[in-house]
């Protein structure tokens, strides 16, 4: 699909890795809106970016701001599911032996945040794409704790629903004409990166990483542009990970 | 266009779509008696439809053709001429 006056939504796009996402296919020539919870950020985005305020937890909500959307730009071509939140928490906390368990409701709030907004925002989307007859794509971006990450029980099992989701709509949704694919990025370089996990453990990855360093967000935003612009890629889950996973 | 080659059409897309051999795809025919008539099918009845007659059906329409002859119906009130 050409991304040269492409409607094109995406959600956590106001900052950090959706912003980037944004940016670089607003670059390419696409309409840009993002939807994003965090309003202060939405200010700070450029005029020419639509920002809408946005729990996409909240199926209602979602469903009406898509519907809006679709109705004034006459339809939306591309969803990049990025909004998400880490989360991690070890199963087993032995320094804590009076709650030694992974909590339920923060396991649960991972999920919710992490697998049901792409299942609400995909749905809400998909409804507009269908009615109006558009040639889509969904883009889900998934993590390199898809394979599971010590630590990241809940969001790496959210992430390897998007991954399955990623799949079966590919193959649902290929007779409308509406492609799915993901991009499983690796350790990139962000805010939330280094709020997630010590200097240590990331330098321990980039030890690990054949590349020996952290990815740049403009990276995964070029596999999302990859994705979007080759019509024959539907159900890959694209890795940009530097080699870590090889 | 002759209204047996219309019907001819109709009847190879609806043979395609289920998977039947052409002379089973008969007026009477149902959802209910075919096997593999569910919505997933009934999607891929519907673009199949839309690309071979170019026409846009909505989502009455889609939920009305639930046998060949409300299939027909559907078609004709599209102004596909479908003959005799």
């Amino acid at each position: 699909m050409e991304l040269e006056g492409a409607v094109v939504l995406v959600t956590g796009g106001a900052k950090g890795l959706g912003l980037a996402i944004a940016t670089h296919l607003q670059g390419q020539g696409a309409q840009l809106i993002v939807a994003d919870l965090d309003a202060e950020s939405l200010g700070a985005l450029p005029e020419s970016i639509e920002g809408h305020v946005l729990d996409v937890t909240c199926p209602d909500d979602a469903r009406a701001m898509v519907k809006e959307v679709a109705e004034r730009h006459g339809r939306i071509d591309i969803l990049v599911n990025n909004a998400g939140v880490i989360h991690s928490e070890p199963m087993v906390n032995i320094l804590n032996p009076a709650e030694m368990m992974h909590d339920y409701d923060r396991f649960r709030n991972s999920i919710t945040a992490n697998l049901d907004s792409v299942f609400i925002m995909t749905a809400a989307t998909v409804e507009q794409m269908v009615l109006r007859r558009t040639k889509g794509v969904i883009v889900n971006i998934s993590s390199i704790s898809a394979s599971g990450n010590e630590g990241q029980t809940a969001y790496s099992a959210a992430k390897a629903g998007v991954n399955a989701m990623t799949v079966t709509w590919s193959k649902e949704l290929g007779r409308f004409g509406i492609r799915c694919n993901a991009v499983a990025p690796g350790f990139i370089g962000t805010g939330s990166t280094h709020k997630a996990l010590s200097d240590t453990i990331i330098e321990h990855i980039q030890s690990k990483t054949p590349l020996r360093r952290l990815g740049h967000a403009v990276e995964v935003a070029k596999a999302v542009t990859a994705l979007i612009d080759n019509d024959f890629m539907n159900g890959a889950v694209l890795n940009v990970n530097g080699g870590l996973t090889i | 266009m002759s209204g047996f080659e219309t019907n001819a059409r109709l009847a190879e897309v609806l043979a395609d779509v289920f998977s039947l051999p052409v002379d089973q795809i008969v007026p009477g025919l149902t959802k209910a008696d075919v096997g593999n008539w569910d919505s997933l099918k009934q999607m891929d009845l519907v673009m199949s439809l839309e690309k071979e007659f170019g026409i846009a059906l909505e989502i009455e329409d889609i939920v009305r053709m639930d046998s060949v002859d409300n299939v027909i119906r559907v078609l004709e009130s599209k102004g596909v001429d479908l003959g005799a």
